[in-house]
This record gives C-alpha cells, structure tokens and sequence, in this order.
C-alpha cells in the first residue's frame, strides 16, 4: 500500500532532499515550485497527500494558503501536510486553520517525515513539538483554562492539554499513550480534535496572534 | 512576520472617456443659451453669467490633462511625461480665459459699496485661483507620499542587506575557509541558522524582558559548544527574574548533561504560568539509573536540584537505562508584578 504525494516547495534543493528523504513505500508523482504550478500538478496527479511549503511565490501573495483555497474545494480533495522553516506562530497556525492536517518543521529526519506523510494519508493529524507549543499558547492552556465539555470549541479539555503538552516535551505518540496508560488510537483522537478546534474556533487570540503574545 | 509584499500590483485603470469635453460642450451649449435670452431681452440679472460660465470651462481646461494623475497610477512623478502638445494647449488656454475672467470680475461693479467690493473682490479671486491650481496641489501632495514610501522602502531594503552582508555572507565565506573541517561547518550553519531565523520570525527581545529569549540563548551556548541540534519551544513569556534565570540556568546545566551523554535530538519544552515555570528537557537515549552516580559527581545534585531549590522549586531526574532521560525543572513564581 503504497502512498502518493506531491511535494511543493519554491526550493529546488528542498524539493530533491525531500523527494530523497522518503521512504520507498511512498511515491513521489509531481511537484510543484509556485502557487499555480501547485494547483496544476495537484489537479493533475490527484495525490494523497501534499506536502505544502508555507512560504510560496505566485498566487494572490497568500503562498500555501492560496493553494489550500483552491485544491480543498476539490472533489476527494488531498490531505496536506505543512513544512516550513518558519518558525512564526501566525502562519503555522494560519496554514492549519485553512485545513493543513499537520505541521512539521523542514528539519524533520526522513523517517520521521514519511511516518507523518502515512500519518496524514490515514486521516490522522500530525503535530510537532512546535506546533502543539502553539496550539498551548494559542489556547492558553498555560493558564490552566480547561474545556467542562468536549464541545467547547475555546478550550481544551484536561486530556487535550495533557497529550499536547507531552507532544511538546518531545514524545512520540506511542510515548504518549504509555505515559498516560491509553492506546495510540486514544492519543490520535484527541489530537485530532484539537486540530478540529484549531480550526473552527474563532477566538480572538488565534486571529490576532502576533499581536497577543501574553504575558504573564 | 505576517507575508507583507513589499511591492503591491500596479492598478491599472481604464482612462475615463474624454469627460473634459462634453463638459466643455456643454458649457459651449449654457454659453450659447445665455447670449440668446440676452438677445431676447430676458434676464438682465445676467451679466455675471457669461464670465461665470467662461471661468467653468477655464475649469475645465486646466483640470482636463490632469484626469490621469488624479486617477492613475501616482508612481510617475514625471508631470512632463504625462502631457502631450494639446494638453499644454488646452492648460495654457484656460490659465487665460482663467485670467481673463477674473479680470473682468475685478472691474465688474456688482455693488456701489466700495467696502463690500474691496473686501469680497480679494476673496472671490483667490477662492478662484485655488480651484484652478487645486488638481495641481493635489497632485503634487501625492508625489509627495509616492516619494517618501518609496523612500521608506529603500531604507528598508539597505537594513536587510546590510544585516544579509554582515551575517550571512560572512558565514558562508567563513564556511567556504573551513570547508575540510565538518565539525566547523555544522557549527558554523547551525548559528547562522538560528540567527537568520531570529532575525525573520521573531520579535527581537533582550534576555532581560523575555526569559523564553532567556533560555533560547543558554541553549544556543550548549547548541555551538558540543555541536547538538536542540529543539526548545517555550509557552508563555514574562520579564526575567531572579528565579526564573536560576530556572534557566538549571535548564542550561540540564541540556549540557544531554549533550554529553545523551542522543539527538534533545527537546527543551518550557511553560509558564501565572505560578510556576516548568522546564522539561528531554534526550533520545541511552538513559541511566540515577542512583548510581557517584557522590563525587555534582553536576545534576549542585547545578540542577540544588539550583532550583534554593529557589523553592524542585528538579526531578527520570530516567532508566536503555531508556530516555526527561529532567523535569519547577520553580514556583511569586508575586513579582
């Protein structure tokens, strides 16, 4: 069962480093430098999963997020996988919110790179450690906020926070789930609905991010 | 950084039909239209309204080539360029007929009150002239905003290259030197790395008002002197205390330790709260048993747990062999707002 991606990035060098680093199961079918070379070689190759630079020339000026706009209004549209040197909370947390199914940093080893390439494929959310210390600090999980239901979409719940924590502090998945004594299933759940909230919330601090780094 | 371009497409608009001559015809037409009712002996109340319609088309005239810099693209400041044979025609002739019409407004003895014309006189004609000169003014108010943002952007574009030439360049030529000695080499990227992306991503903050900025630094230091790749990410920022440096610098002591004797990649997870800073650094293997560290070793006792201590917080090393080692730092916060 072989995975199909397609790689976007404006970098020649980081196109071929990439398309090197993955894993012989997963398939390279196209590639793309700019927001419409993207969109056509997506259109085209009808991957499963893209592998989509923040920072892209062409289009409105929105980089990845042009490229989002156009391909997810797709039908059967591919799962993305962010990758970026940035380091900027507002556009990684700007990419997931237009429906990036995860982010990881370029320097990522190849290993880990394909595991969350077959992560996204199989609809699961992937986080780095960054990315759930955003996704902490957007929510304001520092400050002991906890969700009371699951459907609060503002908060986290206590497990949410406690899973994105331990992300953060550098554990795998499965690291998570035996500190935690739940299954890795469990753990892709509750990351997943964090993703969820990450995405439909509409609290003002993930709008205004630059602007709102709180201090304590 | 939000992706702010530093060039915005140039608008381009389609000329508006030539609105300067139908409003001249129809001028023409109200002018014609006046001499008629005075020929018919209508209107003797009238005889400001052919001067009044002369200065509308002066209006006109003057205002007509200037269509283009009111509406279009600003980023010509060329005025010359923008005018052809005619336009300097149709100017010139309503700066005349302009001219002419306020001349005669001069002479024109609306009132017998000598007071009341001297005062209005001066009024109405400057009221006049600065309606012919307005799209002139307006223009070159313009130009003046056109040339200090193009101004601002250079400045701009000298600050990055500068900061490019002073760093990067220097780096590369650096690396180029020492090009048989990957040990160097690595050190000497990662730096630049760190560096170039402080520079692009982050609000540059001194160690004193931000102690994530704190601890990214002392990671930095481990990060150059035992040539490791460190990953930190911090939740939550404040000023740097007293406590909270020791915090750091038990975190510092921590990453150390993990570089000797522990795999990549090392994680630095940091949060802080209204009550308390947590530091968790974490290696990749090989793990040991904490109990046997000879008592002569004061490294995890003094720089870590002693460290913390001292400042009512605690430190807890966990690890196993054949494991990965996680030391976990709190340092409790008073009120210090």
């Amino acid at each position: 069962m072989s995975t199909s991606v397609v790689i976007v990035d404006d970098h020649d060098v980081i196109r071929v480093g990439v398309r090197e680093s993955l894993e012989d199961d997963i398939e390279v079918v196209g590639e793309g430098r700019d927001v419409e070379s993207a969109i056509a070689a997506i259109r085209q190759a009808r991957p499963q999963v893209v592998i989509l630079d923040v920072h892209l020339p062409g289009g409105t000026g929105g980089g990845a997020l042009d490229v989002l706009a156009e391909v997810l209004h797709d039908p059967e549209p591919p799962r993305v996988l962010a990758l970026s040197v940035s380091d900027a909370a507002e556009d990684v947390v700007a990419v997931v919110r237009a429906g990036a199914r995860g982010y990881v940093t370029k320097s990522i080893s190849g290993p880990d790179l394909s595991d969350a390439v077959r992560r996204v494929a199989s609809g699961d959310a992937v986080f780095s450690p960054r990315l759930a210390g955003f996704v902490l600090d957007a929510f304001n999980a520092a400050g002991g906020e906890v969700a009371s239901v699951d459907e609060d979409l503002d908060k986290l719940t206590a497990r949410e926070q406690e899973v994105m924590r331990l992300i953060a502090r550098g554990y795998t998945y499965r690291e998570v789930g035996e500190k935690l004594f739940i299954s890795i299933k469990t753990v892709e759940t509750h990351v997943g609905k964090v993703l969820h909230k990450l995405q439909l919330t509409s609290r003002h601090e993930l709008a205004h991010w630059a602007a709102t780094r709180r201090i304590v | 950084m939000t992706d702010q371009r530093l060039a915005s497409p140039l608008r381009r608009r389609a000329p508006q039909s030539r609105w300067w001559l139908m409003a001249l015809g129809g001028l023409m037409l109200a002018t014609s239209l006046a001499l008629l009712a005075r020929r018919l002996g209508w209107g003797a109340a009238s005889g400001w309204v052919v001067p009044g319609l002369a200065f509308a088309a002066a209006l006109v005239l003057v205002w007509s080539p200037l269509e283009t810099a009111v509406q279009g693209d600003a980023r010509r400041p060329d005025v010359v360029a923008l005018f052809s044979k005619d336009a300097w025609v149709r100017v010139v002739l309503g700066l005349v007929l302009g001219i002419v019409t306020l001349v005669w407004f001069a002479q024109w003895r609306f009132t017998d009150d000598p007071l009341l014309r001297a005062v209005l006189m001066p009024i109405v004609i400057v009221v006049a002239l600065a309606l012919i000169l307005a799209p002139w003014w307006l223009r070159l108010i313009r130009q003046v905003g056109v040339e200090r943002e193009r101004r601002v952007r250079e400045f701009e574009r000298a600050e990055i290259a500068a900061h490019l030439h002073d760093s990067v360049l220097q780096t590369l030529t650096l690396i180029r030197a020492k090009a048989d000695d990957p040990d160097a080499v690595a050190r000497l990227a990662r730096a630049q790395e760190r560096d170039l992306r402080a520079y692009l991503y982050q609000e540059r903050r001194s160690v004193e008002d931000s102690v994530a900025t704190a601890l990214q630094r002392a990671v930095s230091e481990v990060e150059d002197a035992h040539g490791v790749a460190v990953d930190v990410v911090s939740v939550g920022d404040a000023r740097t205390s007293e406590a909270l440096r020791a915090g750091v610098r038990a975190a510092k002591e921590a990453v150390q330790n993990a570089a000797r004797h522990g795999h990549e990649p090392i994680s630095v997870y940091a949060e802080l709260t209204a009550d308390r800073y947590e530091i968790f650094v974490r290696d990749s293997g090989p793990g040991f048993d904490p109990s046997l560290v000879p008592a002569d070793r004061a490294g995890i006792r003094n720089s870590i747990v002693g460290r913390t201590r001292r400042h009512g917080g605690d430190a807890v090393v966990a690890s196993a062999p054949g494991g990965r080692t996680e030391v976990t730092i709190t340092i409790p916060r008073k009120e210090e707002r």
